[in-house]
């Protein structure tokens, strides 16, 4: 046996730049609205990949969200990852983060030994950022937050991450959380043999399972208490709609980009800021 | 929502809450690059300052790192009534595990845990805040923009064990969906309340050089588990620059301008400006034109400078979210439809390369009349 243990996190999450399912209050009717593999993950995705084509290993991807989320973990072996988790479970509705990565840290026990897990930076229906680095916390792991650049030297995991104005060079032992920044590499396209093996495998389901496995809070002995509205510590209480901006942009027309320009510095006031001397 | 709409349960149900009412401070966790307080701490301390007061309790601070010079005292200034230092070597550099380390051995020694607990959204804040809630089992609200105490009272069925009122309750305030909501998130049953604000959201005290404070040393006792991680080099590469959420003015790039030469353009005019930056969409961020650094949008930077110049940036929500709380908007693009219209303030729709070139060259001649305005004006 050679090569890591490579843990992908996944999630799926409301398509916000498509109209599906969005109620007219602006929140997001989860059922109708369209899916999508959340954006910040496909870095992750990648990071793993890239890992176990360099250095060798599996790619486990674990996911938690209701059973269409399958269609990420599909989505997943297509571009090569190996196998795949879903933590489906009505028990985990309303879930906060804290809920969250307590499910989550007992699913990856459950999905077994690992090297590395890689996160994406947040995901961009909660926007927190904050799932990660609470599953390094339960897993008592050290953390790479912000990854941008991720190798392996000498059994050390070597790798570059983003600070207040700056970068920093980092390098720790394995296991170790690293939560990818869309600085790193975008996914690859997958690739057709890949995208025809699943197609196959989705026509026979009970193959299927062998490769991706929705499991409960049961099988992989989660404290109920722990998990959904019970185990979380915050709720959100109210929701409140923005005013819809927009519909006041003054149009500086002209027959030239001189005269444009013209009403539009003597309209907007930005003389004021420039370059004193 | 639901949960407020829910009928008021029997009284004989109503558990007893007392124990959720702790008289603990209000805590801000300082966040400094190597000695240089960051804004956002001297935000926090306003902000913390106000809740603090609110419940006539202290605002305390701590602030992690080697060789601090004067920021304990900077931060008594700032609304502070008594700073905690630990001050070691290994602590120089952030990193997350010798950091979590003191400070929840910290948060364990004070008498009363923190009644809240507050840090910056950066990326330390964002690294080190979930850390401490998973330690401590506790709420953390991400991202606030707005904050509140008071009093609150849980009616919901769902989970009895929570009924109840919270005379001082957190509440913590973030957008969420696109920005297109405001969601007030509590957690008043678990203390402490903790939250991060996002930079440049609240307003700091002004400073007052006579006030008076505390400061206190506290020990700081690393385990060999801390230091798995090493940070090999640090490197703050825009500290020359000026940042995307101090600055003043930005001129944003995005695919509109064709090709990465653009951003020539864009940098041009951006040097018009007196503390100014460039900022991009995230597509041309994708196609490696830009370094991320200077993405706005959900996936990048939140700003609201007072003069937002989109180039060529056709107005996705995803980049909306990021700038839209700008005080000026100017949208130049080709595309007359282009959604940036629907809430730039002022829009030219014509082609950058005509545009800009026009705006730096007319920009720079209104320089100079207004440099001889002034020379005669004071004649």
């Amino acid at each position: 046996m050679s090569g890591y243990n490579i843990f992908v996190l996944v999630k799926q999450v409301p398509d916000q730049g498509s109209k599906a399912g969005i109620n007219p209050d602006g929140t997001i009717d989860r059922a109708k609205a369209k899916r999508m593999l959340n954006p910040f993950d496909r870095y992750a995705l990648q990071a793993a990949l890239h890992t176990k084509k360099s250095y060798g290993g599996t790619v486990t991807a674990i996911s938690m969200g209701p059973p269409p989320a399958v269609e990420i973990l599909m989505e997943a072996l297509e571009h090569g990852v190996d196998r795949g988790f879903l933590l489906s479970d009505r028990r985990l509705a309303a879930s906060d983060t804290l809920a969250t990565a307590y499910a989550l840290y007992k699913t990856v026990l459950y999905a077994g030994k690992f090297d590395i897990i890689f996160c994406g930076l947040q995901t961009t229906d909660g926007d927190t950022a904050q799932v990660g680095p609470q599953l390094a916390e339960r897993l008592n792991l050290p953390q790479i937050t912000y990854c941008e650049d991720f190798a392996i030297e000498n059994g050390r995991v070597q790798a570059r991450r983003i600070i207040e104005g700056g970068i920093q060079r980092v390098s720790t032992g394995m296991p170790v959380l690293v939560t990818v920044a869309n600085s790193y590499h975008p996914l690859e396209y997958k690739s057709f043999r890949g995208a025809w093996r699943v197609q196959q495998l989705a026509r026979r389901q009970e193959e299927l399972k062998q490769y991706i496995q929705t499991i409960d809070l049961d099988l992989i002995g989660a404290d109920v208490e722990r998990c959904g509205l019970k185990g979380s510590p915050t709720i959100v209480a109210a929701t409140e709609k923005v005013g819809e901006i927009g519909g006041s942009c003054t149009m500086h027309e002209g027959h030239s980009p001189d005269e444009m320009v013209k009403e539009i510095i003597k309209s907007t006031g930005i003389r004021e800021y420039l370059v004193a001397k | 929502m639901s949960e407020e709409n829910t009928p008021q349960q029997t009284p004989e149900t109503v558990p007893d809450v007392s124990q959720f009412c702790p008289k603990g401070d209000v805590l801000v966790v300082a966040e400094h690059i190597l000695g240089e307080l960051q804004p956002v701490t001297l935000e926090l301390l306003g902000a913390g300052r106000i809740l603090a007061d609110k419940m006539e309790r202290k605002l305390i601070c701590i602030v992690m790192g080697h060789e601090i010079g004067d920021i304990p005292q900077k931060m008594i200034e700032y609304g502070a009534d008594k700073v905690y230092v630990a001050d070691h070597e290994a602590l120089k550099n952030y990193r997350t595990l010798p950091y979590r380390r003191v400070l929840v051995d910290f948060l364990e020694s004070l008498p009363e845990p923190p009644h809240t607990t507050l840090l910056g959204s950066t990326t330390t804040g964002r690294d080190l805040a979930p850390r401490i809630a998973a330690h401590f089992d506790t709420g953390l609200t991400a991202d606030c923009t707005e904050l509140d105490i008071g009093p609150y009272e849980h009616k919901s069925k769902v989970d009895p064990t929570k009924i109840g009122l919270y005379p001082n309750c957190l509440y913590a305030i973030r957008p969420s969906f696109g920005e297109s909501l405001k969601a007030r998130i509590l957690g008043p049953w678990k203390n402490p309340q903790m939250a991060t604000t996002r930079p440049g959201v609240m307003i700091p005290n002004k400073p007052d050089s006579n006030k008076k404070g505390e400061i206190v040393k506290v020990p700081v006792n690393l385990k060999e588990d801390d230091t798995r991680l090493v940070v090999e080099e640090t490197i703050r590469e825009m500290s020359k620059g000026i940042k995307l959420t101090e600055a003043d003015v930005i001129v944003a790039g995005g695919y509109g301008l064709g090709t990465v030469e653009g951003f020539e353009l864009v940098k041009k005019l951006a040097a018009c400006f007196e503390n100014s930056a460039i900022g991009a969409s995230r597509k041309v961020v994708d196609l490696g034109w830009i370094p991320y650094q200077h993405q706005i949008g959900q996936t990048g930077k939140t700003v609201r400078p007072k003069l937002y110049i989109a180039c060529g940036i056709s107005g996705a929500i995803q980049h909306r979210v990021g700038m839209s709380k700008s005080n000026i908007i100017i949208a130049i693009n080709k595309d007359p439809d282009a959604a940036i219209f629907k809430f730039a303030h002022h829009g030219i729709v014509g082609d950058c390369y005509q545009i800009i070139p026009e705006m730096i060259k007319q920009l720079q001649e209104n320089k100079v009349k207004r440099e001889v305005e002034a020379v005669v004006g004071t004649h």
